[in-house]
């Protein structure tokens, strides 16, 4: 982002001047951060590592090896299936339309609620959000025996709906709390205007409030995404074989008995990773905001 | 400048007994507005006085519909509005936070509102305002760009544009410099005068309301203490708060006894005549405007004190007294051509009809 610098950055040099010194203190600092994220990186080198790694050296433990790219083409070609019955591609597909449909779902029903609750305090408005905040925190294993029976009662089990449908528990309060924050931010005197103006409720909402809170409904939609491509839990109950998402699907490659491919498990898991990877790149901005649930200012 | 495009006809304002209660869930009702009653003429221009938190944007409020009215009645002309949607009410506010939509420039700003209601000569008229509240340099910017006096100037505008029959204006003139604020009020009044809006303009400033109203109506504790010209208010306050909140330097108010009617007791040996019919024992108020008192003449009830403060300011001086037996000292207003000095020993009195007696407890006037 290009800003001109104002006068604080000015300031700041004054006060700071000459370069960082070195100090005993800084160097231990500077040495602990290192070793953090040597520590916390290490897993992901680790699977790149394995990734790369042919069948004969996946359980090896040393780094000298010859790369091959092969795994990748495995995972993603129909070729997989031959080893575990797993589609991965369709994997892939499945997850994607779970997750926007799910994300579609709460935003077409969140962004009002987001707004009524925003604007207005009425009977139980607070017990209502808290109610939602509370499905975040909630242990999903909880509730996942009783979706069970019901979703073989009402014949939801391993469909793309019924996965759209217990997203909302991830996605829905997200986005409710994330927008609401968005639109108290908003002066409700903007849209007061708009109605002084001769402009009816819902078009003051649609016209006024709506395209000012875009920036929120971004952050939402994506962190949504986001988290609900990363639910294990709900697609390995909920769902056989039609619905898989992705992280069920990768966690096939570990042979459930026979033999584990742990290369494809590593490649089939980068390749799971890389839609949120880029989705959060692309807005990693907007991100900070929305996780901060409006309660830091940007 | 033709007036074909803009003109209006005038409506009067009524509210009666008009109250406002706050119930918020969680908190206790709080009483804003307390049984208004004002009767505002076609085309006149009142200004609304008061305190913070007084209930002064409240009111506006109500008036525009943006709050529930808890009971009593609002009329504009012969149409009681009270039930009426906030765009069915013909009436234009300008907010006390500009509220300027972010995305749109000036211009689109300005007429936003009309195309709502489809109005066809938008562009001419933004034009127009533009031109008579010196903006038209700024009718291609954001409101991020504006400084608040701009933003200020482009949120009257907005309220002018649409040409309501009643214009409510939530401190118009606040953020804007000495200068664009006398030469906007005068704006402000030409343009009032010329188009004959109904308007209520809410202010802290004095010098404000009397410039530009015609009527003030003081405000306090969500009861209107008094409506009147500048001058019955000045001249002739209803109660204690009135007198204490209008007028610069403030009146002199000090604690007396009635000696007999027309004479009251102040300090351990002064007495001021007065008009109040009081009786005689009556425990008071006595307030005096330093523009009042004066220098006492031949054998009239008198203050003596001592000049503690002189303060010369050029058009007129200020002394400020010390009166043997009175806590508050009391401020004279002298004239430029006499001099007072530090120290001199003066008696001061005062017409006495200006010697206004008000009851110690809740400021009622004692006429
Ligand atoms: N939505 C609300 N809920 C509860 N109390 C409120 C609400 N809005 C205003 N009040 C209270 O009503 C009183 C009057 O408020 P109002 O905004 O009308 O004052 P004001 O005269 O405009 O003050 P100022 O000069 O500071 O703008 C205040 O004490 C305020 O705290
Ligand atoms: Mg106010």
């Amino acid at each position: 982002m290009l800003r001109e610098r104002g006068p604080e950055v000015a300031l700041a040099r004054e006060l700071t001047p000459g370069q960082k010194r070195v100090t005993p203190a800084s160097v231990v600092a500077d040495l602990a951060i290192l070793a953090w994220f040597v520590f916390s990186l290490f897993p992901l080198v680790w699977m790149v590592l394995l990734a790369l790694k042919n069948d004969a050296d996946q359980t090896s433990t040393y780094f000298r090896f010859s790369p091959t790219t092969a795994n990748f083409g495995t995972v993603l070609s129909q070729r997989g299936q031959d080893l575990t019955s797993v589609d991965f591609g369709q994997a892939m597909l499945t997850s994607v339309l779970n997750c926007a449909g799910a994300v579609l779902v709460s935003l077409v029903v969140g962004i009002p609620a987001a707004y009524a609750a925003g604007r207005w305090k009425f009977k139980g408005s607070e017990d209502l959000m808290f109610q939602m905040l509370s499905f975040r925190f909630a242990p999903e294993l909880m509730v996942i025996v009783p979706l069970f029976v019901i979703y073989n009662t009402l014949g939801v089990f391993d469909t793309k709906l019924g996965m759209v449908w217990v997203l909302q528990l991830v996605t829905m309060p997200l986005v409710v709390w994330i927008l609401r924050s968005y639109f108290q931010d908003l002066s409700p005197e903007l849209e007061q205007a708009a109605l002084l103006d001769g402009y009816t409720r819902r078009r003051a909402f649609l016209t006024v409030a709506l395209p000012l809170v875009r920036p929120g409904i971004a952050a939402a939609a994506l962190l949504a995404f986001i988290f609900a491509w990363n639910n294990y839990l709900f697609p390995l109950i909920l769902t056989d074989s039609a619905a898989t998402t992705v992280t069920v699907a990768v966690t096939k490659y570990l042979g459930g008995g026979g033999q584990a491919y742990y290369n494809l498990t590593a490649a089939a898991a980068l390749l799971g990773a890389l839609p949120p990877l880029v989705l959060a790149l692309t807005i990693q901005r907007y991100l900070v905001r929305g996780l901060s649930f409006g309660a830091v200012k940007a | 400048m033709s007036t074909t495009t803009l003109g209006t006809t005038a409506k009067s304002l009524v509210l009666e007994s008009l109250h406002k209660r706050y119930e918020s869930r969680g908190r206790e009702p709080f009483h804003a507005v307390k049984g208004i009653d004002l009767h505002i003429e076609p085309g006149e221009l009142v200004a609304l006085l008061g305190p913070s938190g007084c209930g002064k944007t409240t009111t506006l409020r109500m008036i525009a519909g943006l709050e529930t009215v808890t009971s009593g009645d609002i009329r504009i002309g012969d149409r009681s509005i009270p039930d009426l949607p906030p765009g069915k009410r013909d009436v234009g506010v300008g907010f006390e936070s500009y509220a300027l939509y972010p995305p749109l420039d000036v211009r689109g700003n300005l007429t936003y509102g009309l195309r709502a209601r489809g109005v066809k000569d938008a562009d001419t008229r933004v034009r127009a305002i533009a031109e008579r509240l010196e903006m038209t340099d700024l009718l291609g910017l954001r409101p991020a760009g504006l400084s608040s006096g701009q933003k200020q100037r482009v949120a009257l505008a907005r309220a002018l544009v649409r040409n309501p029959p009643v214009l409510l204006l939530d401190e118009p003139l606040s953020h804007l410099d000495a200068a664009q604020r006398q030469r906007v009020r005068r704006e402000l009044k030409v343009l009032q005068r010329e188009f004959g809006y109904t308007t209520i303009v809410v202010t802290h400033d004095q010098l404000e309301a009397l410039s530009l109203a015609d009527r003030l109506a003081v405000m306090d504790a969500g009861i209107i203490q008094q409506f009147g010209t500048a001058d019955e208010i000045f001249d002739d306050p209803a109660n204690r708060f009135v007198a204490d909140f209008v007028g610069e330097p403030k009146i002199n108010l000090a604690e007396g006894v009635v000696e007999r009617t027309g004479v009251v007791r102040v300090g351990r040996d002064g007495a001021l005549a007065t008009a109040s019919r009081a009786p005689a024992g009556t425990a008071v108020t006595v307030g005096v405007r330093p523009q009042d008192a004066r220098v006492a003449v031949g054998e009239e009830p008198s203050v003596p004190g001592e000049v503690v403060v002189y303060e010369d300011l050029l058009e007129f001086g200020l002394a400020t007294v010390r009166v043997e037996g009175l806590d508050a000292s009391l401020v004279v207003q002298t004239p430029a051509d006499v001099r007072w000095r530090r120290g001199d020993a003066v008696r001061l009195a005062a017409p006495p009809q200006r010697v206004y007696l008000f009851e110690p407890e809740g400021g009622a006037r004692l006429r």
